[in-house]
């Protein structure tokens, strides 16, 4: 293949990856968090309700976990424990500044229980 | 529903990836299709013959001297072992939490996703750590070890055979993620692997019957490093080359190392698949089948899937070479067309392997670091530097990650295109014959990249409350 043509095709490439930078960064760079707060309710360490919770990149969530069984609710990536009493909320508030499709797991048998989906 | 999908996913330990955006989708599918085309269009009336198949390559002599002296491989050689016997020894004896088990990382996120990758951007480094031929070789410094039998034509098929049995292990067994088992089958596979070499001869059986040895080969072509031996086997010169030319250089053929590289699609597509919701709606549809078998359901359905993935992503490949050779319009050997096509498909399972690595590579690979203080998790203090190590997401923001995907997949299809151009114009000789007959490889192509692009832009979890 010609000089040119190889030229004319990393060009091409070249606009493309440009472009595509600037859609995606330039959206993402302008947003400001909220702040949120989200109730979910555990039963029996097995289900989750709403079993998907969703956030945005720089908001202040604030989860509060609702457990009819003591034991421990890990919310993973954030690294965050709730520790559950029957009948009680735990709550805990923090900055979303990871996104993620971050597991929640009932500790101590490792089910999953949903997911925390921090997104753009 | 399966239970506790996120655990399963993948070799082990969760994935940090997010659908990538409809926009971004759309953007990426869209572009696919104009580079596509405007290449079709540059390339038009290019070389054809022999002539399509030269490309640029450079010798280094640093590189020539250093492969020379026989230190890479007994550096390598040496990690590898080490690694090998780490993964035996932690896979036993340390915790059974994967997440805190170093066999897990060293086996699932180093070697299985990031020795292919590196292979594919560097060079075959697998020849230079395949713990097996340095074992072989210490052994034969000591021994004389001649083989015992002849290994009858086999082609690649026992390699292909130990490949699709590995990406059972890790996508359908459910159990990629229990460290004793993944010991037990490394100590299996060694023990099978220095058998055959012993009886069968060294590289008798690494290149038909041992799966990562036929894997990387086909991988490193894609890579930018050319060693050139002397007729005795020593290394004449070592040449750097742009990456991908590497693809068109004569190989073996045969239906045996098309299904390897079918597989190496089929079985990276099928990891992603699986996370999305039309797979929860196929093990749905089919939980009359699978329930009633107990624990070997979630096995049968998952190896049913992949089977199936498999075949069907042959045939559609068989079905378009049939094509490209109808529009070539010159008489030639289905076999070796086919087997010469296969492997301009490398560069869309690399870049997929990359896309769909990504995360797992910046941060999961991460999780090994701390580890190193209490590798067997004993309650050690050997490194307590490392032991409160927190992995770093800096790589791993959303926006960074689509980016990375987008553009890694882009690139790989275009590199694909330029190949698959190049072999048509050697096969099919005329320039109007070659482009005519790139139609339909493009489209298979344009094909298998929106089908990475569709996974990736997948939903990996379903609201259900």
């Amino acid at each position: 293949m010609s000089r040119n043509r190889i030229a004319a095709a990393i060009g091409i490439v070249a606009i493309f990856v440009v472009v595509g930078g600037l859609l995606i960064y330039a959206d993402a760079g302008n947003r400001r968090g909220h702040n949120r707060t989200l109730d979910v309710t555990v039963t029996g360490g097995k289900t989750m309700q709403p079993n998907l919770i969703r956030a945005y990149p720089n908001d202040t969530l604030t989860i509060n976990v609702t457990s009819d069984t003591d034991g421990e609710v890990h919310l993973h990536v954030y690294d965050i424990q709730f520790a559950t009493k029957a009948g009680q909320t735990v709550s805990h508030t923090f900055k979303a500044d990871k996104t993620c499709t971050c597991d929640i797991e009932w500790e101590s048998t490792g089910t999953g229980l949903g997911q925390l989906l921090v997104s753009p | 529903m399966i239970p506790a999908a996120g655990i399963f996913l993948h070799g082990f330990g969760q994935r940090y990836d997010l659908p990538i955006s409809l926009a971004l989708y759309l953007y990426a599918a869209a572009g696919v299709v104009v580079i596509s085309f405007v290449l079709v269009v540059l390339f038009a009336g290019d070389q054809v013959g022999a002539r399509a198949l030269q490309y640029p390559r450079r010798p280094v002599r640093w590189l020539t001297a250093a492969a020379r002296s026989g230190w890479p491989q007994r550096i390598g050689g040496a990690i590898g072992v080490l690694a090998l016997v780490a993964v035996v020894i932690t896979g036993l004896f340390g915790s059974t939490n994967p997440v805190y088990n170093p066999s897990e990382y060293l086996v699932w996120i180093y070697f299985w996703a990031g020795l292919v990758i590196f292979t594919g951007l560097v060079g075959n480094l697998w020849s230079l750590v395949n713990p097996w031929a340095a074992i072989y070789d210490a052994m034969s410094r000591v021994v004389r070890l001649g083989p015992a039998w002849k290994l009858p034509d086999v082609g690649v098929w026992p390699a292909a055979a130990a490949y699709f049995a590995f990406a059972c292990l890790e996508l359908t067994t459910g159990m990629a993620n229990r460290p004793w088992l993944v010991a037990t089958l490394a100590i299996a596979y060694s023990t099978v692997t220095l058998a055959g070499m012993i009886l069968f001869g060294r590289d008798e059986w690494l290149e038909h019957c041992e799966a990562f040895t036929v894997l990387f080969g086909i991988v490193a072509r894609f890579g930018p490093v050319e060693a050139e031996s002397e007729e005795t086997g020593r290394i004449a010169t070592v040449y750097l080359r742009p990456w991908g030319v590497g693809l068109l250089k004569p190989a073996p053929t045969g239906w045996d190392r098309v299904a390897f590289v079918i597989l190496m699609l089929s079985t990276l597509a099928f990891d992603g698949i699986l996370s999305t919701p039309a797979w929860q709606d196929f093990t749905v549809a089919l939980e009359p089948v699978w329930l009633p078998m107990g624990a070997l359901g979630f096995f049968f359905v998952r190896t049913l899937g992949l089977v199936l993935l498999s075949v069907a992503f042959l045939l559609v490949f068989i079905t378009f070479m049939e094509l490209v050779v109808y529009f070539g319009r010159r008489s030639v050997d289905l076999k070796e067309t086919v087997s010469a096509f296969a492997l301009t498909l490398v560069p869309i399972a690399l870049v997929y392997n990359a896309a769909h690595n990504y995360s797992y590579l910046v941060v999961q690979a991460q999780g090994l670091i701390p580890l190193l203080n209490d590798p067997l998790a004993r309650g050690w203090h050997l490194w307590p530097a490392v032991a409160t190590f927190k992995p770093s997401f800096a790589l791993a923001q959303a926006s960074t990650v689509w980016y990375a995907q987008v553009v890694l997949i882009v690139l790989g299809h275009v590199i694909a295109v330029y190949l698959a151009h190049l072999r048509a114009g050697e096969r099919f000789r005329t320039a109007q014959r070659a482009l005519l007959s790139q139609y339909p490889m493009l489209l298979l192509m344009v094909l298998y990249t929106m089908t990475s692009l569709w996974i990736l832009a997948q939903p990996i979890t379903r609201e259900t409350g």
